[in-house]
């Protein structure tokens, strides 16, 4: 295989990333209100939540992919390949980390916010000061095992039209008639774009406040 | 009943609230002259005419395509998806035209519109080189033949392999390259497409591949599609025009030359296909 091919992967990989970025970073700020919507003591709102998970979290992200691309245009939204590509894979990962900050906030152990409460700090201060480091440290080992996960998800946003890196693995694989080498590259370029990534996690996890050390 | 009353009246809206936005679409022609693009929809696995050599979109299409735009003052812009999803990809107005090209058929003649035919789409065999088993087109009774899912291919190769003492064991994959793939790997004994197509990949591919002639099957061609509707008859229009001026000039042959080797005697449109 020569170095021209696996460039062309690493360049197809770009798009696998910042999709991937993209896609995570977006989907965290929904997760937020969703998570929030969750929490609400407001019915309605924590239906809508619920109602939110169930779809995204239930329906397969291929076929949403295909939902966003194809049944959009019918009520007038015709969205772009990537546009399609990075709404799918936010709404998707949105739900699942909206869960994690459920379970994380969840988990703040209800006599540190009855202490607080006690001393008099305000709701807003025992929300930033105690329930949010909480909750993101309990919940930041799943948010990177997330962003794992939709950064091989991404290989799917190809039904859309986007060339990412197992597109162009399977188009260079058919064109060269190599495929060993070219899936092998591509497993390996996926691998150490993982790897990268789990150990940045665990770099901030490390620095987060009130981690072990 | 209550939960089903609702559903229907938000169904009922969402398809009103579509009707009003598709009203609005006016000529596409018109739109495509003041975008200055005209989006073409493709697979990119089907050699020769559009398949990707060594990371570039290449390809009969993509030079034919080429000379279209010329012809109607536009650029042109692509857009790849897989072979089962350009159909319905077109029809949510992704794109305004799909290169495919597709076997020109009475079914999909029912549901789109095709262009001037740009080659000759009757299907044939391609083997491994030195398979002495398949030697005419008979020869694949009773065995597995690779064949692309949702293509005017495999309803020939199913129509043939009826007519044959065993059937054919069809394998249908999303591209054809993976059925190429697979043949190179000896886990099918052939792949049936069509003619154009598995000549281009024999001669790439000397020593591996061998076409299995004659063709069988009824003849067919390979035209462009776009949509019936009277939104989209001024644009398909314009293309028809710049693909006879293209033919009449002696563009089309050569292309054809470049791509397959040989030209094709097209007719200037099929009006009524075989199959």
């Amino acid at each position: 295989m020569s170095t021209k091919l696996f460039e062309l992967l690493l360049q197809a990989s770009i798009y696998t990333v910042t999709i991937s970025v993209v896609s995570i970073l977006i989907g965290f700020a929904i997760s937020i209100i969703v998570s929030a919507m969750l929490l609400s003591r407001q019915r309605l709102f924590m239906l809508l939540g619920q109602v939110f998970i169930s779809f995204f979290r239930g329906v397969p992200l291929l076929v949403q992919l295909l939902l966003i691309y194809n049944l959009l245009p019918v009520i007038g939204i015709n969205v772009p390949s990537i546009v399609a590509a990075v709404v799918g894979l936010s709404l998707c990962t949105a739900a699942y980390q909206a869960e994690n900050l459920r379970g994380g906030f969840a988990s703040v152990p209800s006599g540190l916010v009855e202490s607080a409460e006690m001393v008099g700090l305000t709701p807003m201060q025992i929300f930033r000061r105690i329930k949010a480091p909480i909750a993101l440290r309990l919940t930041f080992p799943a948010l990177v095992n997330e962003a794992i996960l939709i950064l091989k998800a991404s290989s799917l946003v190809s039904v859309v039209g986007i060339v990412e890196l197992t597109r162009m693995a399977q188009d260079l694989a058919g064109s060269t008639f190599l495929p060993l080498e070219i899936f092998a590259s591509a497993g390996l370029i996926y691998l150490a774009i993982n790897w990268i990534v789990a150990l940045a996690g665990g770099l901030i996890e490390r620095s987060l406040p009130g981690a072990p050390r | 009943m209550k939960a089903k009353s609702l559903l229907t009246g938000l169904v009922g809206a969402a398809f009103l609230l579509g009707a009003a936005f598709s009203a609005h679409a006016a000529d596409t022609l018109a739109a495509v002259k003041a975008a200055g693009t005209l989006k073409v929809g493709t697979e990119t696995a089907f050699a020769p005419f559009d398949y990707i050599d060594a990371g570039e979109h290449t390809g009969l299409n993509v030079d034919l395509f080429a000379e279209i735009g010329k012809e109607l003052g536009v650029k042109i812009e692509w857009v790849a998806l897989p072979w089962d999803g350009v159909f319905p990809a077109l029809e949510a107005g992704k794109f305004d035209i799909v290169a495919g090209p597709a076997t020109i058929t009475k079914k999909r003649m029912e549901r789109y519109r095709f262009t001037p035919p740009i080659a000759e789409a009757t299907i044939a065999i391609l083997k491994k080189a030195g398979d002495t088993t398949i030697s005419k087109p008979e020869d694949i009774a009773g065995k597995t033949i690779g064949v692309g899912k949702a293509t005017a291919q495999l309803d020939q190769l199913k129509e043939f392999s009826d007519t044959l003492p065993t059937k054919v064991d069809v394998r249908e994959y999303p591209a054809f390259t993976e059925t190429y793939a697979d043949l190179a790997a000896g886990r099918i004994a052939g792949v049936a497409n069509s003619l154009p197509n598995i000549a281009f990949v024999a001669s790439q591919r000397k020593g591996t591949f061998e076409v299995v002639l004659p063709p069988f099957g009824k003849k067919s061609y390979f035209g462009f599609i776009g949509l019936k509707d009277a939104d989209h008859a001024p644009l398909m229009d314009a293309v028809d025009a710049a693909m006879l001026k293209i033919k009449a000039d002696g563009r089309m042959a050569e292309l054809q030359k470049k791509w397959f080797g040989a030209s094709f005697d097209t007719p200037d449109a099929v009006k009524d296909p075989a199959f």
